[in-house]
C-alpha cells in the first residue's frame, strides 16, 4: 500500500504543476503541452486503481485526439506561437483566490466524507464487464451519444462551411 | 321573476360597458364619430338602469337576507385554491354600482362634446368602457381576487387614460408613473390576499362573516396591507404623487379617475373588508392619521396651486383623506357617505374646470382667468353650486357628509383627528373660494396678458404655461349642451345628496346609514353635541369663504402676484412643490436606485474592459474581432463569476454537512 | 472465439414505446440531414426540410399524446433499467417543449429567408436540440440527464453562431459554448460525487438511498448536490450564473433566442424539478436555502438591471433571468403545489417569450439589428396590429391579469406562501413592481410617436405567413392560459401526481 500511495503522491505532484503551467504560461502551445502532462497523469492514476479501460480512453482520447486537435488548430488558425501578454489578464489574482476557496471547500469536505474509508483495488474491473454493461444496462445512454455526435457533426459541417 | 333571479343578472351591469369597449376597439374607427361616443354613453346608461333595477330588486327583499351571489363559472382551480367568477349584490356594492353608473353616464355624455375632434376619438370612448366595466367588476366581485382583477383592469386603464395624448411627453410619463405607483400598492393588497387565503381558507367575501379565531397579528398585518393597497389606489401619502399628474389626461378621464372610480376603490375596499378593522386593535388608527394627515397636507397643497385642475386633484387627495379618516375611527358608512357626495360634488367641479378650459381654448392657468361668469353662466353657477358642496356649507351635500365624518371623530374621543380635520375643512374653503373668485370674478385677466408676470414661483412643469397668451380677440364662450347639461344634472345631486342621510335622531332619516348596514362607532351622540358639532363645522367653512373672498376680491395684486400666496412668503415654495415630495422621491429613484441597477447589469464585467460587455458595437471588425474580445477578459470573466457563485453554494453547504 | 470467462452480451430488452417521442424528432432530423445531401441544389428543400421538421414535431405530439393517455391510465412506470421514465411529468414538459419547438420552428422560416440564411442544416440543429431537451423531460438518471443536456446545448452553441455574418452572433455562439462547457463540466463532477455518496445514478435509486440510510458524512453529497445546482442553474440562467444570458440572447438569431428562452428553460427546470424535488425531496431543509438565495438572486439582478437596458432584446434577456427567478419560487417550496405552480409558470413564459421575441425579431428587419427602444418609436401607428400584441406578451410578462402570466404569478406565490415563505413572496411582488416598469418603457416607446432626428425608417415590417400563424398561437395561447387557465392547471397538477418515483 505504501508503495501505491507514494506513486500516487508523485503522479499528482506532477499533474497539480502540470495544471498550475497550463494557466500561468503565456505561451499557447506550452499550455497544450502542459496540459498533456495533467491528462496523462490521470491516466496513470486510473491504472493505479486498476482501471486499465478507462485508463486507455483517457490516453486514446484525450492526448491521441483532443490534444493533437489542439495543436492542428492551433497551427492552421495561424494562432501567435511566440508568448503572449494578453493571455493573462487583471483578474488573475481574484482567479487564483476563487479557486483556492473552491480547492479547500471541496477537499476538506471530501476529506471529511472519506477520511478513513479504503478502496478496495485488489480487483482490477474488466473491460469485458464494462463493456457488457454498456450494451445493456446503458444501453440507451450509449444510443443517445449517437444522437450527441451526429449534431455536433452537422454544427461542426455548418460552422466550418464557407458559402 | 324573482328578485333572486334578476339579481342572479348582475353581470349584466358589468358587461354592458365591457361590450362597449370590445366593439369600439374593433371596429370604433369605422362607426365614428360622434356615434361611437352615444354608443358608449348609451351602453354606460343601460347599465345605470341595470343598476337601478338591481337596486330595486335588491330592496324587495327582507334586510337580513339582502345578499346574492350569482351562480357564475370556476375561473381557476388548483387543487383546494379555487377562484370563482361570481357577482355580489349586497347594499353596499349596489351603491357602488349604482353611482358608478350614474356619474360615469354624465360623465360620458359630457365627453361626447369635449373630446370632439380628437383624431383617437372612439378608441377614447373604447378606454372609458373599460374603465367603467373594471370598476364594476371591481365593485361587484364576491371575492377579493376578483376585485383584484378590478383592481389592475383599473389600474391599466388609468394608464392608458391618462397617457391618452402620449404625444405629449408629460402625459407619456404621467401614465407610467401612475401604473407604477399603483403597482406598488397593489403589491400590498396580493400580499394581503395571500396571507388571507391562508389563515381564512378562502378568498370569498362570504366568509369574512364568520371569520376564524385569528391571532391579533395577523389581523393586524392583514389590515395594514389591504390599507396599503388601498393607499396606492386612492392616492394617501406618501403614495398619492400619481395623482396630480393625472391631470395630464383628458378632463373627463380626470373626472371619472377623481369621482366615481379608481380613488374610491381603495375606500371601498376596506369597507369591504372592513371586518378585519374591527377585529385588529391599532390598523384603524393607522388608517385615520394616515387620513388625517393626507387631508391636511393636500389642502395646504392646494393653496398655492395655480393650474386648476391641479388645484382640483389635491382637493381629491385631501378629500379622500376625509374617507380614510372616517373609515379608520370605524364610521365606515359615513366613508361611503362621503364618497358619494364627493363624487358628485367632484366631478361636478371638474367637469366645471373642463368646460372652463375649453370656453379659455385649453388655458389651465387660473391667473390667466377672471370675470368668467359673464361669459359662461351655467359652468359658473354650477361651479359655484359645487364649491359650496366641497366647502361644507348647508345645506349643500358636502357639508352633511363632512360633518358626519368629524362628528364621528368626535364621539370617538379622537380629538385631535378632530382637530386635524376641522383645519382641513377651513382651508379647504379658503382655496376653493380662491378659485372660484380667480376664475369667476375679479378683473377679466386674460384680456391683458402684461397683467401676468410670468415664471412667479411656477415651477411645475405639468403646467404647461400658455406663453404669450393665445387667446387673441376670442372671448371665451360657453360649452355646448352635451357638456353643460351633466353640470346641472351634478349641480342638482350636489345640492340635494346630501338628504339621503340626515344625521338627526330620527332613525328613519339615515337612509343610507340602514340601507348599508355596516357597523358604526357605539358611542351614542347626543343630538346637542351633534348640532354643536355642526356649527362649529358650518362657522369654519363661512371663516373660510369670508377670508377667501376678503383676500381675493379683487382678483390677483397688480403686479400679477397672488395675494394669498405672497403672505406665505418662503413656505410657499413649500406648498408649490407639495413639499418637494415628489422631486425627491425621484431623485431617489433616479438615483442611487439607477446607479444600482447598472452595477447590476454591466459593473462587473465592465472593470478594465473598453466597454465591450454591451459589445456588439455597430461597426464591425475584422475576422479576429470576436476572438480578440473574447479574450480580453468577458469570458473568463463571467467564468469567474460562475466560479465564484460555485464558491458561495459551497460556503453554504458547508454550514450544512453534519460534523 | 469468445475467450474463457467471458459471456456473451445478453441483448437488453428496449422499450421503444418510452422513448417514440424523442425517436420521432430525430428521425425528422436525420431525414432533413439525407434530403439535404441527396437535392443539394433543390431551393425548394429549404422549404421541404421546414415541412419535416414540423410533421416530426406533430409525431413526436402524437406519441406523446399516447404517452399520457397510457400514463393516465395505468400509473407512471420507469423504462431501460430505469434510466428513463414515462410519466405525467415528463409528458407537461414534452408538452411545452414540443410548442414551443412548433413556435420556433414557424418563425425560422421567414426569419432564415429574411436574412439569406436558408440551410435544412437549421431545422436539423433545432430537431436536434428539442431531441435533447425531450430526453431531459424524461430522463430519470443523471447520466442520462447530463447526455440530454449536452446534446441540447451543442446544438444551440451552433444555433446561436448561426448568423455568421453577424458579429455578434459568432461572439454570442461561443460564449455560450465555452461559458456552457465550463458548467457542464461542473454538473459532470457534482453527478461523480453524488454517485460517490449514494453509489448511484438513478434519482429514483437515490431517492430510495437516501431514504433507507443515514449518511454520517453528508458532505459529499451535499457537494455534488451544489454542483448539480449551479450546473442546471446555468442553463436555466438564474443568477448569479446568469451573465452569459443578455450576451448571448441578443446576439443569438431571434427566433433562437425565442425557443431558447422558452425551451431549454422547460427542460432544464424539469431537471431541476426531478432532482431537487423529486430525489432529494427528503433533504429539502438542506437545499431549499441555496435555492431560495438563487431565486432571490434572479428576481432582482434581472428585474434591476433591466430598468438601465436600452436595447429591447437585452431588456427581455435579463428579464429571462428573473422569470427563472419566480420558477424557482416555486421550485423551492418542494411540494406538490410547488412543483405544478412552476409547470404552470414554465408553459406561460414559452408561450410569452416566444410571443414577444417574435415581435422583436420582426421589428429588427433585415441584419437583425434594430432592437434600440428608439426603434419601437412609433410602431404603434405604423404597425398597430403588431404593437398591440407585443404590448400583450410584455403585459402578460409583467402579471396583468386575464393573461397567462397573472395566473403563473399567482400559483407560484400562493406556493410559496403555502410553506410560509412570505419573503420569497415579497421579493417575487418587488420584482414584479420593477418588471412592470421595464416593460412599460418598451409599450411606452411603441406608442410615443416617431422619432424624427433618428435614421431614416428602414425596410418595411414584413411579416411573412409561419410568423404569423405563431403570433397568432401564441397571442390565442396566453390569453387562453389567463381566462381559462383551469385546463392548464388541472394538466400541471395531474401531470405532478403522474411522477415516476
Amino acid at each position: 500500500m505504501i508503495a501505491e500511495n507514494v506513486v500516487f503522491g508523485i503522479i499528482a505532484a506532477a499533474m497539480a504543476l502540470g495544471a498550475i503551467g497550463v494557466v500561468r504560461t503565456k505561451n499557447v502551445v506550452h499550455a497544450a503541452l502542459y496540459l498533456v502532462v495533467v491528462l496523462a497523469g490521470g491516466a496513470a492514476q486510473f491504472i493505479l486503481l486498476g482501471q486499465e479501460f478507462v485508463a486507455w480512453v483517457q490516453v486514446l482520447v484525450y492526448i491521441g485526439a483532443v490534444i493533437v486537435l489542439f495543436l492542428f488548430g492551433i497551427m492552421l488558425t495561424r494562432a501567435p506561437m511566440h508568448p503572449k501578454d494578453s493571455l493573462d489578464n487583471d483578474l488573475r489574482w481574484p482567479a487564483a483566490v476563487t479557486s483556492l476557496f473552491l480547492v479547500g471547500i471541496l477537499v476538506g469536505l471530501l476529506v471529511h466524507t472519506f477520511h478513513a474509508d479504503k478502496v478496495d483495488v485488489q480487483r482490477p474491473v474488466r473491460t469485458a464487464d464494462v463493456t457488457s454493461s454498456i450494451f445493456t444496462t446503458y444501453i440507451v445512454p450509449f444510443e443517445v451519444v449517437g444522437v450527441l455526435l451526429l449534431g455536433a457533426l452537422i454544427g461542426a459541417v455548418v460552422l466550418a462551411r464557407k458559402d | 321573476m324573482s328578485a333572486r333571479n334578476l339579481l342572479d343578472l348582475a353581470w349584466v351591469i358589468p358587461a354592458l360597458p365591457a361590450l362597449g369597449a370590445v366593439v369600439l376597439l374593433l371596429v370604433g374607427k369605422r362607426i365614428g364619430e360622434p356615434k361611437a361616443g352615444w354608443l358608449a354613453t348609451a351602453l354606460m346608461a343601460l347599465s345605470f338602469v341595470a343598476s337601478v333595477v338591481a337596486f330595486f330588486a335588491l330592496r324587495s327583499l327582507p334586510p337580513d337576507a339582502r345578499s346574492n351571489v350569482s351562480q357564475g363559472f370556476t375561473w381557476i382551480q388548483a387543487g383546494t385554491f379555487r377562484v370563482n367568477f361570481r357577482f355580489l349584490v349586497d347594499p353596499l356594492s349596489s351603491t357602488m354600482t349604482l353611482f358608478v353608473t350614474g356619474v360615469g353616464t354624465l360623465i360620458h355624455l359630457y365627453a361626447v362634446g369635449y373630446m370632439h375632434g380628437d383624431e383617437r376619438f372612439s378608441r377614447f370612448f373604447a378606454y372609458m368602457n373599460l374603465f367603467a366595466a373594471s370598476m364594476l367588476v371591481l365593485v361587484l366581485g364576491s371575492s377579493f381576487l376578483l376585485t383584484f382583477m378590478g383592481w389592475e383592469g383599473v389600474g391599466l386603464c388609468s394608464y392608458l387614460l391618462i397617457s391618452f395624448w402620449f404625444e405629449r411627453n408629460s402625459a407619456a410619463v404621467a401614465g407610467k408613473k401612475a401604473f407604477i405607483t399603483n403597482r406598488v400598492g397593489d403589491f400590498g393588497f396580493m400580499l394581503a390576499m395571500f396571507l388571507i387565503f391562508q389563515k381564512v381558507g378562502t378568498l370569498d367575501y362570504s366568509a369574512l362573516g364568520a371569520l376564524p379565531k385569528l391571532p391579533q397579528s395577523a389581523v393586524t398585518a392583514i389590515a395594514l396591507l389591504l390599507f396599503l393597497g388601498a393607499m396606492g389606489k386612492s392616492a394617501q401619502l406618501p403614495l398619492h404623487i400619481w395623482l396630480p399628474d393625472a391631470m395630464e389626461g383628458p378632463t373627463p378621464v380626470s373626472a371619472l379617475i377623481h369621482a366615481a372610480t379608481m380613488v374610491t376603490a381603495g375606500v371601498f375596499l376596506l369597507v369591504r373588508a372592513h371586518v378585519f378593522f374591527d377585529l385588529s386593535n391599532h390598523a384603524g388608527t393607522v388608517v385615520a392619521w394616515v387620513g388625517a394627515i393626507t387631508a391636511l397636507y393636500a389642502a395646504t397643497v392646494a393653496l398655492a396651486q395655480n393650474d386648476i385642475k391641479r388645484v382640483l386633484a389635491y382637493s381629491t387627495i385631501s378629500q379622500l383623506g376625509y374617507m380614510f379618516l372616517a373609515v379608520g375611527v370605524g364610521a365606515y358608512s359615513a366613508a361611503i357617505f362621503h364618497m358619494i357626495t364627493h363624487a358628485f360634488f367632484k366631478a361636478l367641479l371638474f367637469l366645471g374646470a373642463g368646460s372652463v378650459i375649453h370656453g379659455m381654448h385649453d388655458e389651465q392657468d387660473m391667473r390667466r382667468m377672471g370675470g368668467l361668469r359673464k361669459y359662461m353662466p351655467i359652468t359658473a353657477g354650477t361651479f359655484i353650486v359645487g364649491w359650496l358642496a366641497i366647502a361644507g356649507i348647508f345645506p349643500f351635500a358636502g357639508f352633511w357628509s363632512k360633518d358626519e365624518i368629524l362628528a364621528k371623530a368626535w364621539v370617538s374621543h379622537s380629538y385631535a383627528l378632530w382637530a386635524v380635520g376641522a383645519a382641513g375643512a377651513l382651508i379647504t374653503a379658503f382655496y376653493m373660494t380662491r378659485q372660484v373668485w380667480l376664475v369667476f370674478y375679479g378683473p377679466e385677466r386674460w384680456r391683458d396678458d402684461a397683467g401676468l408676470v410670468q415664471g412667479s414661483g411656477d415651477a411645475h412643469e405639468g403646467d404647461e404655461v400658455n406663453v404669450g397668451g393665445a387667446h387673441g380677440g376670442s372671448a371665451p364662450h360657453e360649452s355646448p349642451w352635451t357638456m353643460y347639461l351633466p353640470l346641472v344634472a351634478l349641480a342638482l345631486l350636489s345640492v340635494a345628496g346630501g338628504f339621503i342621510d340626515l344625521p338627526f335622531t330620527n332613525q328613519k332619516l339615515n337612509v343610507l346609514d340602514r340601507w348599508l348596514e355596516l357597523p358604526e362607532p357605539t358611542t351614542v351622540s347626543h343630538f346637542s353635541t351633534g348640532l354643536v358639532l355642526s356649527t362649529v363645522a358650518l362657522v369654519l367653512g363661512v371663516v373660510g369663504i369670508l377670508v377667501g373672498v376678503a383676500v381675493y376680491r379683487n382678483g390677483l395684486r397688480r403686479d400679477g402676484t397672488d395675494p394669498g400666496v405672497e403672505r406665505l412668503g418662503g413656505f410657499a415654495g413649500v406648498l408649490q412643490n407639495a413639499y418637494y415630495l415628489d422631486a425627491g422621491l425621484a431623485r431617489f429613484v433616479s438615483g442611487p436606485v439607477t446607479a444600482f441597477a447598472r452595477f447590476l447589469s454591466d459593473g462587473v464585467d465592465r472593470a478594465g474592459i473598453d466597454g465591450a460587455v454591451n459589445g456588439i458595437a455597430a461597426g464591425a471588425r475584422a475576422g479576429g474581432g470576436t476572438l480578440r474580445r473574447v479574450q480580453t477578459g468577458l469570458v473568463r470573466n463571467y467564468a469567474l463569476g460562475i466560479a465564484l457563485g460555485t464558491v458561495l453554494l459551497l460556503l453554504y453547504v458547508a454550514t450544512r454537512v453534519s460534523f | 472465439m469468445i475467450g474463457a470467462g467471458v459471456t456473451p452480451i445478453a441483448h437488453a430488452p428496449v422499450d421503444w414505446y418510452a422513448i417514440a417521442p424523442e425517436i420521432a424528432l430525430f428521425a425528422a432530423a436525420i431525414l432533413i440531414v439525407v434530403l439535404r445531401s441527396v437535392a443539394r441544389h433543390d431551393p425548394k428543400v429549404h422549404q421541404a426540410s421546414m415541412l419535416i421538421a414540423i410533421a416530426g414535431v406533430a409525431a413526436s405530439a402524437l406519441f406523446t399524446g399516447v404517452q399520457w393517455a397510457f400514463v393516465h391510465s395505468n400509473g407512471p412506470y420507469q423504462a431501460m433499467s430505469g434510466l428513463v421514465a414515462v410519466d405525467g411529468f415528463g409528458v407537461f414538459v414534452k408538452s411545452v417543449i414540443l410548442g414551443a419547438t412548433l413556435l420556433a420552428l414557424l418563425l425560422s422560416g421567414g426569419y432564415l429567408r429574411r436574412e439569406h440564411l436558408e440551410s435544412p442544416e437549421y431545422f436539423a440543429l433545432m430537431l436536434c436540440s428539442a431531441t435533447g431537451m425531450m430526453l431531459m423531460a424524461s430522463a430519470n438518471d443523471l447520466i442520462t440527464i447530463f447526455l440530454s443536456l449536452e446534446i441540447l446545448s451543442i446544438a444551440l452553441y451552433v444555433l446561436a453562431a448561426f448568423d455568421r455574418r453577424r458579429l455578434s452572433s459568432q461572439e454570442a455562439g461561443l460564449k455560450y459554448f465555452l461559458l456552457g462547457s465550463f458548467s457542464s463540466a461542473v454538473f459532470l463532477y457534482g453527478i461523480a460525487l453524488v454517485y460517490g455518496a449514494t453509489g448511484t445514478t438513478r434519482l429514483s435509486g437515490i431517492a430510495q438511498f437516501l431514504a433507507k440510510i443515514v449518511l454520517l458524512h453528508d458532505g459529499v453529497l451535499f457537494v455534488g448536490l451544489a454542483l448539480l445546482l449551479v450546473g442546471l442553474g446555468f442553463k436555466v440562467a438564474a443568477a448569479p450564473f446568469h451573465m452569459w444570458t443578455p450576451d448571448v440572447y441578443q446576439g443569438a438569431p431571434t427566433p433562437v433566442t425565442a425557443f431558447m428562452a422558452a425551451a431549454t428553460k422547460a427542460a432544464a427546470f424539469a431537471a431541476v424539478l426531478r432532482i431537487f424535488v423529486g430525489a432529494f425531496r427528503l433533504y429539502d431543509v438542506d437545499w431549499r436555502p441555496a435555492v431560495f438565495g438563487l431565486a432571490v438572486l434572479s428576481l432582482l439582478v434581472g428585474s434591476i438591471a433591466a430598468v438601465v437596458q436600452t436595447d429591447v432584446k437585452r431588456m427581455l434577456a435579463y428579464q429571462s433571468i428573473s422569470h427563472a427567478g419566480y420558477v424557482l419560487i416555486g421550485v423551492q417550496a418542494a411540494t406538490d403545489k410547488g412543483t405544478s405552480a412552476a409547470l404552470f409558470y414554465v408553459c406561460t413564459y414559452a408561450v410569452m417569450a416566444t410571443g414577444a421575441f417574435a415581435i422583436v425579431m420582426l421589428v429588427a428587419r433585415r441584419g437583425d439589428d434594430r432592437h434600440e427602444l428608439t426603434d419601437y418609436r412609433g410602431l404603434a401607428s405604423a404597425r398597430p396590429v403588431l404593437a398591440g400584441l407585443l404590448t400583450l406578451f410584455l403585459l402578460a410578462q409583467a402579471g396583468v391579469p386575464l393573461t397567462g402570466g397573472f395566473v403563473a404569478k399567482l400559483s407560484v406565490f400562493s406556493a410559496a406562501i403555502d410553506v410560509g415563505q412570505y419573503w420569497l413572496a415579497l421579493v417575487g411582488m418587488l420584482a414584479a413592481v420593477i418588471g412592470a416598469f421595464v416593460y412599460l418603457r418598451i409599450v411606452l416607446a411603441m406608442y410615443a410617436p416617431p422619432d424624427d432626428e433618428a435614421a431614416p425608417e428602414g425596410p418595411r415590417i414584413v411579416v411573412d405567413a409561419g410568423t404569423g400563424v405563431a403570433l397568432t398561437i401564441a397571442a390565442g395561447a396566453i390569453v387562453f392560459l389567463g381566462v381559462v387557465p383551469g385546463i392548464v392547471l388541472d394538466f400541471a397538477h395531474a401531470a405532478t401526481q403522474l411522477l415516476a418515483r
